[in-house]
């Protein structure tokens, strides 16, 4: 069984090679320019090899890294075609991304022998999300990212792993007050840094984490009554929000006043069709933050609908994946990190891409592995570092359970 | 363990759920509203097109040529200025002044767009100038013309503001929508924009009137549908009707005396169809005009439409719904929906999608859209609509639409004079809404701004519509079918 998997992780990583070397030998037989062949053969060579080296290294889970690698190969390529910096960036951030990923796969590994780090890690991350405050710059109406030393990063994006691991820790030990006191901080920090879409995300990962954990549908159920009264609350209290709302319910009425953003965004979702205008086609940079929060309808005019269905589709079988690994983990402490990180991933993608048709207000968090920027993307990598670590623990118990019965 | 295992599998499937949900809302919301997102004047895409591809033509339903592109690139429209015209709204102008119009609408054709990938990679290979698709449109140029001759004609319509839509009611395409005042599109002046008349504005599709006495269609099929036996029972008219402190007249004070449903419906008795409004009650009357598509969200492919609407509101006063018997008391909708309304009593109670696309084809000929005809909605029974086509031929042989009769045609119709206030000062607006029976199966709604004292709907706007009908009398090729 073990063998067959194997052999179809190489059919995907392969095709995976394939599909982005074709993309990009296109891009460079148009423009010429020595960046895209490059590419051409930097990206399909790279995520190649990592699904076959990391196999080697660790028992991690090919399909999952294959598609991981495909979403982020997809960042870099819808990148270079609107701004080529930007994805020359993305490449580096790629390889850190990876060094996360492995550095995650370890940390969940030999967790279990330090766990008693597990208040050092709350109190790191608290200081770390408060840095902002300190450090920290408006952006697009969120204070949430730091400045330091040349270095610019956002700390919530690096946080969301000790909140798996703190929550996944204590929940499992079914110690309700630290992982709660640790989860409400964050959350208050955010709520003062504005970082609504994160918040969003933090909250409920955690309510449904604490649902798995505990079964308890009348607290789960006090916890969603909660989310909507703070919604109504903040509705009522803060002008910013109803704004957004107001641009949310008609868009094209508040043009001037910030439903452009929308606006431009359903556009280049019409104007791509089915089938998409074509690669490195189209005026995808029309749209405001195009790189970021709506790098989604850029994929949809270059591509088509129907890609960016597929696409959907493959954040669905990364949660799926997640989902399986969860089950098929020994204690309840991997299962809860591997579930949270799946429901995490899947989260941010159904806010993101929610925002981006118009199905619920836009909240301005990122498409996870796609979206430019170095802290989106090697948090990204970070949360399928966890899913893959508990993955590798998995089969080395699977593999220790089939030597006991051989003997 | 196992118990998590199942939650860990439910809250997976919440996720998948989730995803099922953006994959559905976001193919619905782009097949509905694609178009119009992309046709937008804010699409910049839109723009970098044009400038790299040759836009195609616009015909019209006979093949006249209503807009081109010549060797500059500039758009060229027909020679004369009264031509020009008389299609302004329905066609659009060279600034995008007009919302929606035929030339920013279907600019996904016109500008290719929609063109094949097989097309532009041969457009690519061959190095060939890109070139649009042709546009050939269901309305005929000649009619809409002819229509603003008619409001030229007359003394009582003579520069009054107005609008006419004309449709076919068997396949729901436009062949005339006209809007005045007008403007000449290659004559556009800086004035035209503060221009107190808006010839900018489409009053065909995005004014909202009071639609007057011809909301009583509406009223009547609501009692025929819902009061047993309301077509053979007899009302009276005392000339007044006390409501608490309101009193309702007629028209000129008018005394009716005795009437059943049709022969009110023929003097276009406001005081009965008060009473039967009272009678049906305020939520049963809205019912059936949101069966006739008031309060509906028209998503219509071709066309945008303004959306009529009926107050609702619970605990409206009996004045106010007696005065919505007879489409008074903030009942709004636009020419083009009461257009279709007539249509839909025509057709037998369906009524039809408006289309405005007649074919679309590529550069190379080949055929890339046909007409596509589908229904709207059912807005009421055969049997009712069939009653109601007889109370609208009465109305035009011996009722308030008797300038409507014509020899050689079947019309049915019904007037209306609508009071408004602008700004502080009553203004009435004169209706007619109506169709023709037989071989050219029109429906025609004509509306007149701003009447002068004592004018109503069936001596101004009933008047245009017959000058329509006897055009279609005339020339029947040119309206349906078949064509030139």
């Amino acid at each position: 069984m073990s063998r067959r998997r194997k052999a179809s992780g190489k059919g995907m990583a392969g095709s995976v090679a394939l599909f982005f070397f074709l993309a990009f030998m296109l891009l460079y037989l148009r423009d010429m320019k020595q960046e895209g062949l490059m590419l051409a053969i930097g990206v399909p060579v790279c995520t190649y090899l990592c699904t076959q080296v990391l196999g080697r290294i660790f028992h991690v889970d090919a399909l999952l890294l294959s598609l991981t690698n495909f979403l982020c190969g997809l960042g870099i390529l819808v990148l270079y075609t609107t701004r080529p910096t930007l994805a020359y960036h993305q490449v580096i951030y790629y390889g850190a991304g990876m060094a996360g990923m492995i550095g995650c796969i370890y940390v969940v590994r030999i967790f279990t022998s330090f766990r008693h780090l597990i208040w050092a890690i709350i109190l790191l991350s608290l200081g770390l999300l408060a840095l902002p405050f300190i450090g920290g710059r408006e952006i697009n109406g969120a204070w949430n990212w730091v400045f330091m030393g040349g270095v610019s990063f956002q700390p919530s994006e690096f946080v969301k792993i000790s909140l798996l691991l703190v929550t996944a820790f204590f929940m499992n030990r079914r110690r309700m007050l630290p992982w709660l006191f640790f989860a409400v901080s964050c959350l208050v920090l955010l709520m003062f840094q504005r970082d609504l879409g994160t918040a969003l995300l933090y909250y409920f990962t955690t309510l449904f984490l604490y649902y798995a954990s505990s079964a308890n549908l009348f607290v789960t159920g006090i916890g969603l009554a909660g989310a909507a009264g703070a919604a109504v609350m903040g509705y009522r209290m803060f002008a910013h929000v109803r704004k957004r709302v107001a641009i949310w319910l008609n868009p094209f009425a508040d043009y001037e006043a910030g439903g452009y953003q929308i606006v431009q965004g359903l556009m280049a979702l019409a104007s791509g069709g089915l089938v998409g205008v074509g690669l490195g086609l189209g005026s995808p940079t029309a749209i405001p933050v195009y790189e970021t929060d709506f790098i989604f309808a850029v994929i949809c005019e270059q591509f088509g609908l129907i890609f960016g269905l597929c696409v959907l589709m493959i954040y669905a079988a990364i949660v799926w994946r997640g989902t399986t690994i969860a089950m098929a983990a020994r204690t309840g402490f991997h299962g809860l990190l591997a579930m949270g990180a799946s429901l995490m991933l899947g989260l941010q993608t159904f806010v993101i891409i929610g925002g981006v048709i118009k199905l619920i207000p836009l909240t301005g968090v990122t498409l996870p592995f796609v979206s430019s920027g170095g802290s989106s993307l090697v948090s990204s990598m970070c949360l399928t570092g966890l899913i893959q670590g508990v993955a590798s623990v998995n089969e080395d118990q699977w593999e220790a359970d089939e030597q006991l019965t051989m003997f | 363990m196992r118990q998590q295992r199942r939650r860990y599998k439910a809250l997976a499937l919440l996720i998948f759920f989730f995803f099922l949900i953006l994959a559905l809302y976001g193919a619905y919301s782009v097949f509905h509203n694609g178009n119009r997102w992309f046709a937008s004047l804010r699409n910049p895409r839109v723009r970098t097109q044009k400038a790299n591809v040759v836009a195609g033509d616009v015909l019209d339903r006979n093949g006249l040529v209503l807009a081109s592109t010549d060797a500059e690139g500039t758009r060229v429209y027909q020679d004369s200025a009264e031509d020009r015209s008389s299609v302004v709204h329905i066609l659009g102008d060279p600034q995008g002044q007009i919302a929606n119009a035929v030339e920013t609408f279907q600019s996904g054709y016109l500008y290719g767009f929609q063109a094949s990938l097989l097309e532009r990679i041969q457009d690519l290979m061959g190095n060939r100038e890109r070139k649009g698709d042709q546009v050939q449109l269901t309305i005929d140029a000649r009619l809409h013309t002819e229509i603003v001759r008619a409001f030229g004609r007359y003394e009582k319509t003579r520069n009054h503001n107005g609008a006419a839509v004309v449709l076919n009611y068997r396949t729901g395409e436009l062949l005339a929508e006209v809007s005045l005042p007008s403007f000449d599109p290659d004559a556009m002046t800086e004035e035209l924009t503060e221009d107190p008349g808006k010839p900018f504005w489409n009053r065909a599709t995005q004014s909202l009137y009071p639609p007057g006495s011809t909301f009583k269609i509406v009223t009547a099929a609501s009692a025929l549908g819902n009061l047993k036996g309301a077509d053979q029972e007899t009302f009276l008219c005392t000339g007044e009707l006390g409501i608490g402190e309101h009193v309702i007249h007629d028209f000129g004070l008018a005394r009716h005396g005795e009437m059943t449903l049709s022969q009110a419906f023929m003097a276009s008795c406001n005081q009965i169809y008060a009473q039967l409004a009272l009678r049906l009650g305020d939520t049963q009357l809205r019912k059936t005009a949101e069966n006739f598509g008031w309060n509906e969200n028209f998503l219509f492919r071709d066309l945008v439409v303004e959306n009529s609407r009926y107050p609702v509101r619970a605990g409206r006063s009996n004045y106010e719904v007696a005065a919505s018997g007879f489409g008074q008391s903030a009942i709004v909708a636009t020419p083009m929906h009461m257009c279709l309304v007539s249509a839909a009593v025509a057709n037998g109670g369906t009524m039809m999608e408006p289309v405005v696309v007649r074919r679309v084809t590529g550069p190379d000929g080949r055929l890339r859209k046909g007409l596509e005809s589908r229904t709207y909605r059912q807005a009421i029974r055969l049997t009712e609509a069939e009653t109601l086509a007889q109370y609208m031929k009465d109305t035009v042989t011996m009722g308030t639409a008797t300038a409507c009769r014509i020899s050689g045609a079947v019309t049915g119709g019904k007037t209306g004079t609508a009071d408004s206030n602008v700004n502080g000062v009553p203004v009435s607006y004169g209706w007619f809404t109506g169709y023709m029976e037989g071989d050219v199966p029109i429906a025609v709604c004509v509306l007149v701004e701003d009447l002068d004292d004592g004018d109503s709907g069936g001596n101004t706007a009933a008047v245009i519509a017959a000058d329509i009908f006897r055009y279609a009398l005339k020339y029947p090729e040119r309206l349906t079918e078949g064509g030139k």
